[in-house]
């Protein structure tokens, strides 16, 4: 039996590539972080506000996409849209279905977040003499985001390590370019780790910068 | 920068696993799987008309049947054998980590792979062609320069493609089925695989038809793990009986038949 030879050289050949593809990760669920928390922002916004139809509408769309499997979605955008004739490029196919996805599950976190907000400051807020629009700007949202905060650093998170998936529609990303080193020079323990040492990296890099957010944000007056 | 260093750390510890986990054994599989009472074989499920799973969910094929066969050998009993699912990119990794015995799922022989695998006498000789929607004016590989031409991730087309028709852009998938729903849905305007699955692709679906003349053809070999001579061995001698017995015809005639204009038998 012979001790396993971890070959530093498979690593190092495939590092120009891994970045590459690390790249595209970090482009491609940067763009739907900011995408989903708005769109998950908005959509929680209306499910509070308005009448029973957009809300049945939106808690229609959040379950939806919290009940079913994030691969599905993808290849739902990416093989069945275009037969319906909705043909979106492969990022956009990707990307769209990321948001969605992370999306439901913000609009929740946010939702979550506006309900946590005590009752006593509504009523503060309308006996101060604040409009409903002044009312939620500097009153409400301050405190649902900052309710809101842990949960929705672990769903961005998620957004990060589930990017990998959009590999299956042939996006170049961190986790297709590990899979085409290692599908041609076998080396499946480098370059898997390679890879998951880069996930680390970007994944420490979000926290950090989710931390620095939350110390701005708490130290900020509501 | 600490996040550097984390990662650095990761890697470490990476390699810490690297070493202390006993890798899969080189030594026997032939005693292994006669102890165990079953071979655990890694077949296509997307491939025919090697390896599919028919309408009740049964893997059929030619390597199906292979390893039926083997099973047979081995155990008196065709159906001491385990069917693991496998594509073109994640096989050799299965049979590196010891999660099956043996590849029988349309492996061609190149020297790459023969560095990491023991590879069995050829027991199929398959060239590529080229897959593309009824309408396609495309009509050979120089046709393909500039178009975007899916390949399977993993599979021997995604190098020829890169070297024969360099100017072609590749969309790879991990699976065949992906490979034909993008020319279905015009999202590749080719798809090159192993001639035989292409034409067997094309029979089944209308929409689609092959076109251009066979090209690089290399033979199939059935792969275990690297240094096991002594199941390797074993393997040619089935093959051989095979041929001996009229077995490999009747496979042939059974699988091949309406194809066989197009195939080199060996």
């Amino acid at each position: 039996m012979t001790a396993y030879s971890f070959e530093w050289s498979a690593v190092l050949r495939g590092l120009p590539y891994l970045l590459e593809g690390a790249g595209l990760t970090i482009l491609i669920s940067g763009v739907a972080m900011v995408l989903a928390l708005v769109l998950g922002l908005a959509l929680a916004a209306i499910s509070q506000a308005s009448g029973r139809l957009a809300r049945s509408v939106v808690a229609a769309y959040v379950e939806i996409f919290r009940n079913t499997p994030l691969l599905i979605q993808i290849f739902i955008v990416y093989f069945g849209l275009p037969q319906l004739g909705l043909k979106l490029s492969p990022f956009l196919s990707g990307l769209s279905a990321l948001v969605l996805y992370a999306a439901a599950y913000n609009t929740e976190i946010f939702r979550a977040g506006l309900e946590a907000v005590p009752h006593g400051q509504f009523e503060a807020a309308r006996s101060a003499g604040l409009s409903e629009r002044q009312m939620l700007r500097y009153v409400i949202v301050p405190q649902a985001v900052r309710i809101s905060f842990p949960a929705l650093g672990n769903n961005l998170v998620s957004l990060v390590k589930n990017s990998s998936l959009v590999s299956t529609i042939g996006m170049v990303e961190l986790m297709f370019v590990a899979n085409d080193i290692s599908f041609n020079n076998f080396r499946t323990f480098e370059i898997y780790g390679a890879a998951a040492a880069m996930y680390v990296v970007i994944v420490l890099a979000l926290t950090r910068l989710l931390h620095a957010a939350e110390g701005r944000l708490l130290r900020a007056p509501a | 920068m600490n996040i550097v260093r984390r990662g650095i750390l990761m890697l470490l510890a990476t390699v810490l696993i690297a070493a202390l986990t006993v890798p899969a054994s080189a030594q026997s599989t032939l005693e292994a799987v006669k102890k165990r009472g079953k071979l655990i074989a890694g077949v296509k499920t997307d491939f025919p008309p090697f390896g599919t799973v028919d309408a009740s969910g049964k893997n059929v094929g030619f390597d199906v049947d292979v390893a039926h066969r083997f099973a047979k050998a081995l155990f008196n009993d065709e159906q001491q054998v385990e069917l693991v699912a496998v594509t073109s990119g994640n096989r050799i990794p299965f049979l590196q980590s010891g999660k099956i015995d043996i590849i029988i799922a349309t492996v061609t022989i190149t020297d790459e792979r023969r560095q990491v695998v023991e590879f069995s006498d050829s027991y199929f000789m398959s060239g590529s062609l080229i897959l593309v929607p009824k309408a396609s004016t495309v009509k050979s590989l120089d046709d393909l320069g500039g178009k975007t031409v899916a390949v399977v991730q993993g599979a021997i087309q995604d190098k020829d493609v890169e070297q024969l028709q360099p100017k072609a852009n590749r969309l790879k998938y991990g699976k065949v089925s992906e490979a034909v729903l993008a020319v279905k849905g015009g999202r590749a305007d080719a798809y090159v695989h192993d001639d035989i699955v292409i034409l067997s692709l094309a029979r089944e679906n209308a929409d689609l038809k092959v076109v251009g003349k066979t090209f690089v053809p290399r033979p199939y070999g059935i792969a275990v793990r690297k240094g096991d001579t002594e199941f390797i061995n074993w393997v040619n001698a089935e093959l051989r009986k095979m041929h001996g017995d009229g077995t490999y015809d009747r496979l042939w005639k059974t699988y091949f038949a309406d194809a066989e204009q197009f195939l080199i038998k060996p």
